[in-house]
């Protein structure tokens, strides 16, 4: 409904969210356990001996390996594999995002978390608050590949640094907890606010920022005014809203380039932060517009379905590479002599948006096929108008069955920004190539070292992704349907 | 009694105040070459409770969905409360807003509360406030005697439950006329009783009804009419009374036969 923007997932999703659906562990002595598992059968027990055998040879070898590496390749480019070529004395920008941003990822989930707990209980369900044990065991991939990174650091600082941020990240929880709840209701809205302005912390205050800022800005006013039910309803109702929403955006964006705060251009962004920033845009931005594309497709008007259709088989016909080319080399010629050439990281960020929103609607398709024809009926019956359906029945619905896969898109999402190197984006990959160019480690066979490093880093975010997909998977088979 | 009795199969003598409510001419339905509907003539007025029966493929539910345009009917013309249905689209959102429906499979929507599930399309289409929808909501629940689930997902109801709610949310738009499709034809044998009940307090209280059912003991007790339709035509039309004593037609006795 109208009051509840932030969400289209509906109720008992949210409620769901907060119901524990970890089976009960089994009760099994080590030894018994073994029994079962591993030595039930003489075929299960020559298995266990083979596999055995080889995994502790591949210990051994790795083990050796590691011990006589020699890791100085890390610890020369840590930073560069981190945030690419930023300047020392810029360095503060990065903490200081990274620090915005965490306030932001904490406070909103410690707000959605407690929102589901008190649906939850609302309900009559089994909810109780997460513990920091369940937390540590969600995320410990990010947890250890974090410290791991920080590891290599030659000062103290990162140490601090990281440890001050997992403080922050308690505190932000906590407080989020805590909010009440009519400021726990609009937590997106201030979790998407701070990310933009964690962004503007590295970027500087601009005219793209007023606009994102003013969005958010404008999508709050208007979620705000359809509280509002003394207003009038028809065109006069939505009208007014829009104007003074309008107005609202337009505010903010004129306060956000008042304010002086000069940049650090992206064109220098590199390492894992862009690798995660262009994958949470293109999450982020795709997603709308994927849904977007869905709706086309299944439009009657003819225009918008065959440039929907032309669109997503486009896109998903040809590799994201020569997308990625296509936008570097071709694009700039096309467009007028005297058009400032967009920045790398732009043309890679619309691209990447592109590509991910054709993914993504073409997963929500096979969720709006899903939807049982009844449920149209009976909403169509009531009178609703046919936006109406699909608002608030068809697009709830189908969007909770694809939620597995939109999560795997998401995850390949991650591992193909390392394809931005190909339009000379210094990405978390291709730092290992760099660094290895370096001088002083030119020639000395150290790529093996750095490829472990960074496959550690991709592995670490693409698991927690995977593991957070199945636990949602498995919450929301719980109880309804 | 006597066998020379013609068998009637005109549906258009309104019962009810004698105000048409539904006024169906000549209406015929083809899905592709088969035609489900062959000229259907059929008249239902205000307050009156028609009962439709008939066998498995005959075109009862397709005659109903017509009626608010969940199909679109190929000749003749269907009138509701004096608004002809035509590919208009703003008249059929009319009719449909006077119109209540309950599906055989309840139709509720899983992902919203009892209470959105009834607030829903009151709000949405007729803009009622929303701690106004939920009164009148609240008053509906009382109504078919489940408020206690107002908070409740439909996942988490049974059947009856379901149904009852479906029907409270047909209500909550403030119909001139309810339509029902087999409403208790999903339902354990236990729960049938509590949904008829709910149907008969409804039609006590003088809301026009048509019901596709085969609960003949509904139809006794609450019916001003019972049409029984075969092949996509009508074939016999009478009181409950009639067709509990005097069946006509050879295939309304085989039929009739077979449920009772
Ligand atoms: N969408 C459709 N496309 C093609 N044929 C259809 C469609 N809907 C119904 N029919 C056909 O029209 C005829 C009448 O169907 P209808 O569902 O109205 O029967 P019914 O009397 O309600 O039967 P039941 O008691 O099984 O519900 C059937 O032969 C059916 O196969
Ligand atoms: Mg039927």
């Amino acid at each position: 409904m109208a009051e509840r923007a932030a969400t289209y997932l509906g109720d008992d999703i949210t409620a769901a969210l907060a119901v524990d659906s970890t089976p009960p562990s089994s009760k099994l002595s080590p030894g018994d356990w073994a029994k079962t598992n591993l030595f039930s059968s003489a075929a299960n027990t020559i298995v266990t001996a083979i596999v055995a055998v080889a995994a502790g040879l591949l210990a051994f070898f790795a083990l050796r390996w590691i011990i006589n590496a020699d890791f100085a390749i890390i610890r020369a480019n840590l930073r560069i594999f981190m945030i690419g070529q930023f300047p020392r004395e810029e360095l503060w920008r990065p903490w200081a995002s990274g620090y915005v941003m965490i306030l932001g990822a904490g406070l909103t989930a410690g707000a959605m978390a407690r929102n589901s707990h008190e649906l939850a209980l609302s309900q009559e369900l089994e909810s109780v608050k997460e513990g920091w044990g369940q937390l540590l065991r969600r995320f410990w991939p990010i947890i250890a590949a974090s410290i791991f990174f920080v590891s290599f650091a030659r000062t103290v600082m990162p140490y601090i640094g990281l440890a001050a941020a997992y403080v922050l990240v308690v505190v932000a929880r906590e407080v989020g907890w805590r909010l009440p709840a009519a400021i726990r209701e609009r937590a997106l809205f201030i979790g998407v606010a701070l990310f933009i302005v964690a962004m503007l912390v590295i970027a500087g205050t601009s005219r793209l920022g007023g606009y994102a800022l003013g969005l958010v800005a404008f999508l709050w006013a208007l979620s705000e005014l359809s509280r509002v039910e003394s207003l009038p309803t028809g065109f006069a109702g939505t009208a007014v809203r829009f104007v003074v929403a309008l107005v609202v955006a337009a505010i903010v964006a004129i306060v956000q380039n008042l304010i002086p705060h000069d940049g650090f251009g992206w064109e220098d962004w590199g390492g894992l932060h862009i690798s995660l920033f262009t994958t949470v845009i293109g999450i982020t931005l795709g997603m709308p517009f994927g849904i977007l594309l869905a709706l086309g497709r299944k439009s009657n008007l003819p225009v918008l379905k065959t440039a929907s259709v032309i669109f997503i088989e486009f896109i998903r016909g040809v590799p994201l590479i020569s997308l990625l080319l296509f936008s570097n080399l071709m694009l700039p010629l096309f467009l007028p002599i005297d058009f400032e050439r967009p920045a790398d990281l732009t043309l890679a960020i619309i691209v990447v948006t592109g590509f991910s929103a054709a993914y993504i609607a073409e997963i929500v398709r096979g969720g709006l096929q899903a939807v049982p024809k009844g449920q149209t009926e009976a909403a169509q019956a009531s009178g609703m108008s046919a936006a109406a359906v699909q608002r608030f029945i068809v697009l709830p619905q189908a969007l909770r069955a694809v939620i597995p896969a939109m999560v795997g898109q998401f995850i390949a999402l991650f591992k193909d920004t390392s394809l931005l190197s190909i339009i000379g984006l210094l990405e978390f990959l291709r730092v290992s190539d760099t660094s290895n160019a370096q001088q002083e480690f030119v020639g000395k066979g150290l790529a093996s070292v750095t490829y472990l490093f960074v496959a550690i880093g991709y592995w670490a975010f693409a698991y927690t992704m995977s593991k957070e997909s199945r636990r949602l998977e498995a919450k929301l088979g719980v109880g309804h349907r | 009694m006597s066998e020379t009795q013609a068998i009637n199969t005109d549906a258009t003598q309104v019962g009810g105040t004698g105000k048409v409510m539904i006024d169906v001419v000549n209406m015929d339905k083809f899905f592709g070459d088969f035609q489900a509907l062959k000229n259907i003539n059929m008249k239902v007025g205000e307050q009156e409770v028609v009962v439709v029966i008939g066998p498995s493929g005959s075109g009862k539910s397709t005659l109903i969905r017509c009626i608010n345009r969940l199909e679109r009917h190929d000749r003749g013309s269907i009138v509701v409360d004096g608004v002809e249905l035509s590919d208009d689209i703003k008249a059929i959102q009319n009719i449909r807003r006077e119109t209540g429906m309950v599906f055989q499979s309840f139709n509720l929507f899983p992902h919203l509360s009892v209470l959105d599930n009834i607030t829903l399309a009151p709000r949405n289409v007729r803009n009622i406030p929303k701690a106004e929808a939920e009164a009148t909501a609240m008053e509906l629940l009382e109504r078919v005697k489940i408020p206690d689930q107002a908070r409740k997902f439909p996942g988490q109801m049974s059947g009856g439950q379901q149904q009852r709610v479906a029907i409270a949310r047909s209500l909550a738009m403030k119909p001139k006329v309810i339509l029902f499709d087999e409403p208790t034809s999903a339902l354990d044998p236990e729960m049938i009783k509590e949904v008829l009940d709910t149907m008969k307090d409804l039609a006590t209280e003088g809301m026009t009804m048509i019901c596709v059912t085969h609960e003949m003991g509904f139809a006794r007790e609450v019916a001003d009419r019972v049409v029984f339709m075969a092949d996509g035509e009508i074939v016999e039309v009478g009181t409950p009374e009639h067709f509990f004593t005097n069946p006509q037609e050879e295939r309304t006795r085989l039929f009739l036969s077979q449920i009772l």
